[in-house]
């Protein structure tokens, strides 16, 4: 899988492509507008993330010429933009995700994960780990075949882990994934317990290994 | 502070207390003309009668015995003279005189001239009497005639300085107006009236400047504020990434990792705040212009039903009384609004505590248990945190009341039956 980082401050960009080259990602670099252009006119990638205030132009017109010469390229705009007219003028120019800095890599990760598979994965969508299945088109989550019934911010975090199989996930970036707007509003991330434990009782009680570990003080790891 | 004055009393008091001064010095200045110029015309006449008298008396060349005759039958039948023998010549006086006249039946007033004449040697005393008018009657016509003359000034003034004085203020009351609707947050300077008077175009020239660079430092102030949050997205970014990286460290022991999240806990506090102040800069700038018709039960609903998770954590029961209310707002604004609302309530409730949502006719309230009374005055200020046990922004009520201040509505607090009321009257 071939990611691009469009980012021109050099120490995130490096950061991103350490997280994602852990978790099996090719990661490529443009740290300005014409190297930007450059590398989408001459190659294709799964995901390009795109910074949009870039030195020498806007980001948004990478976006566009993607969307004119009719690239399949997914897109995620990361952004230090956090405001809804800057959200929604990215996603109906045609991207995929919209992602406002600072945010956790985790997080970063976890959104490749659903544009890559939403992208290539649009007949046969479903994540086969060990004994587990989950069919992303039905929302469904099998242990051997026998169905486990997960709430929807269940799947959602089951999702999230396997999207960031092996890394440790920190609480913080969790609570932030699970409660959206509001997340950074509390600094008390214990629902998050709640949701991690039920979770993991729901697969174990269906007879799923143990697969998902509590590390001390800071989150959690899906290994896999 | 004592009564405001207003500026064209101001110019008329001077000049009526002025006109008031001159016109009664002027009084007993008349007085003392008229009087004296009085006195001397009847001295003149007087002193040429008596010329006559001894010229015609002395070219009739009678004799000595009928000039007594004569003078004696004069002084019986010629009105204002008396005459009598004299011995010896006596200087002339001229004085004045108030008695009563038996003829006038009436107290008057003489002018007198006592004097010698000399008819064939002989000397004879005479006295000439000329009634004039007397001195009071004389100072109460001149002082009615002056305090007529002062209220005839007087209205005169007044009228004038309604007419003149207020049609050449008149550019300097437009400015007045014009700076009463001067507001720095509207961000356009009022309009000033033209004026071809050099001192009120002064004025305005000035005052036009002044606005403009109040606006100039009020705009750039924002636009710092949004801008040093903008810078520091960056590195928080940077920081936070860093942070997720180290976490992937496998050589880290229990303090570290104790270490690592509390560095998360206080990375996601300033990202909390920075966030915070940018939004809070953006509703200063007057962006979010999108009206739409929102109704208010239904925001809230789906808005409270993101606490569920808290509401679950810390045992809080949650009710909701919503009737009918729809806002012309911005969406998102209003959205702001009622979650800063909502965390608010859920920040501070204790667990095991209640809070309730309510919206009625034109107002929304969020009730929440609560121990004691805020500090309702500093309570909508920015980074005034009530208690420090709870990090919040101290910024979530601020933005709350930016955004009730922007749609002109009003946002409350209050202590009841120990619950914190927070109600915004639309």
């Amino acid at each position: 899988m071939k990611i691009l980082i469009i980012e021109d401050e050099p120490e995130l960009a490096a950061d991103i492509a350490t997280y994602l080259l852990s978790q099996g990602y090719l990661c490529e670099h443009a740290g300005t507008w014409m190297q930007a252009r450059e590398k989408v006119e001459l190659y294709r990638y799964d995901c390009i993330l795109l910074d949009l205030m870039l030195p020498g132009g806007d980001g948004m017109d990478i976006l566009d010429m993607l969307k004119d010469q009719g690239q399949q390229d997914g897109v995620i705009i990361i952004s230090a933009k956090d405001d809804y007219d800057h959200k929604i003028r990215g996603l109906r120019a045609g991207a995929d995700d919209y992602l406002a800095k600072p945010f956790h890599l985790p997080e970063l990760a976890a959104r490749i994960y659903s544009v890559i598979r939403r992208r290539n994965f649009a007949n046969q969508n479903s994540i086969i780990q060990n004994e587990l299945k989950v069919d992303l088109d039905a929302r469904v989550v099998t242990v051997n075949g026998t169905l486990v019934a997960l709430t929807r911010k269940e799947l959602d975090l089951l999702l999230y882990f396997i999207g960031n199989r092996n890394r440790v996930i920190a609480k913080s970036a969790l609570a932030e994934h699970l409660s959206g707007d509001i997340a950074d509003m509390f600094d008390n991330h214990d629902f998050v317990y709640a949701h991690v434990k039920n979770l993991k009782k729901k697969l174990s009680d269906a007879g799923y290994g143990n697969y998902l570990k509590t590390i001390y003080a800071t989150g959690y790891k899906w290994e896999g | 502070m004592g009564r405001m004055k207003k500026l064209l009393d101001q110019s008329l008091r001077p000049l009526v207390i002025y006109a008031m001064v001159v016109l009664a010095v002027s009084i007993p200045v008349y007085f003392l003309i008229i009087d004296w110029i009085w006195e001397n015309e009847l001295d003149k006449h007087h002193y040429a009668i008596r010329e006559k008298l001894e010229k015609r008396l002395t070219s009739l060349n009678l004799p000595d015995a009928e000039v007594g005759e004569m003078i004696g039958v004069l002084d019986k039948v010629q009105p204002g003279f008396s005459f009598s023998e004299a011995v010896s010549p006596r200087p002339d006086s001229a004085y004045t005189l108030i008695r009563f006249d038996t003829f006038m039946n009436d107290r008057e007033q003489f002018r007198c001239l006592l004097t010698d004449i000399r008819v064939n040697g002989k000397l004879f005393r005479v006295l000439v009497e000329t009634n004039m008018e007397e001195i009071d009657e004389t100072i109460l016509a001149i002082a009615a005639v002056t305090v007529f003359f002062f209220v005839l000034l007087l209205a005169g003034f007044i009228y004038l300085n309604r007419k003149t004085a207020l049609r050449i203020w008149r550019p300097f009351y437009d400015t007045l107006a014009g700076l009463h609707t001067f507001r720095l947050e509207k961000g356009i300077p009022p309009p000033l009236p033209e004026s071809d008077v050099t001192e009120f175009a002064d004025l305005n020239r000035s005052l036009a400047v002044l606005m403009d660079e109040s606006l100039a430092s009020y705009r750039q102030q924002k636009e710092f504020t949004e801008n040093a949050s903008h810078e520091l997205q960056t590195p928080l970014a940077i920081v936070k990434s860093k942070l997720d990286l180290l976490l992937q460290s496998r050589s880290l022991d229990k303090p570290q990792m104790q270490l690592l999240e509390e560095a998360y806990q206080a990375i996601n506090r300033v990202t909390r705040i920075n966030k915070n102040l940018l939004l809070l800069a953006r509703i200063e700038h007057a962006q979010f212009d999108e009206q739409a018709d929102i109704a208010v039960p239904g925001i809230l609903t789906e808005l409270a039903a993101q606490f569920s998770d808290r509401f679950e954590n810390s045992s809080i029961t949650y009710t909701e009384d919503a009737q009918e209310l729809v806002l012309a707002a911005n969406p998102v604004l209003l959205e702001i609004l009622v979650t800063n609302l909502l965390v608010n309530a859920v920040r501070y409730t204790p667990a095991g505590g209640h809070v309730q949502a309510y919206v009625g006719k034109r107002e929304l309230s969020v009730f929440n248990t609560g121990t004691m009374p805020l500090q309702e005055a500093s309570l909508f200020r920015r980074f005034t945190n009530v208690s420090s046990e709870h990090a919040g922004s101290g910024l979530g009520l601020a933005i709350a009341r930016e955004i009730c201040e922007r749609y002109g509505w009003r946002i409350s607090y209050r202590f009841e039956g120990g619950l914190h009321h927070f109600t915004v009257h639309f």
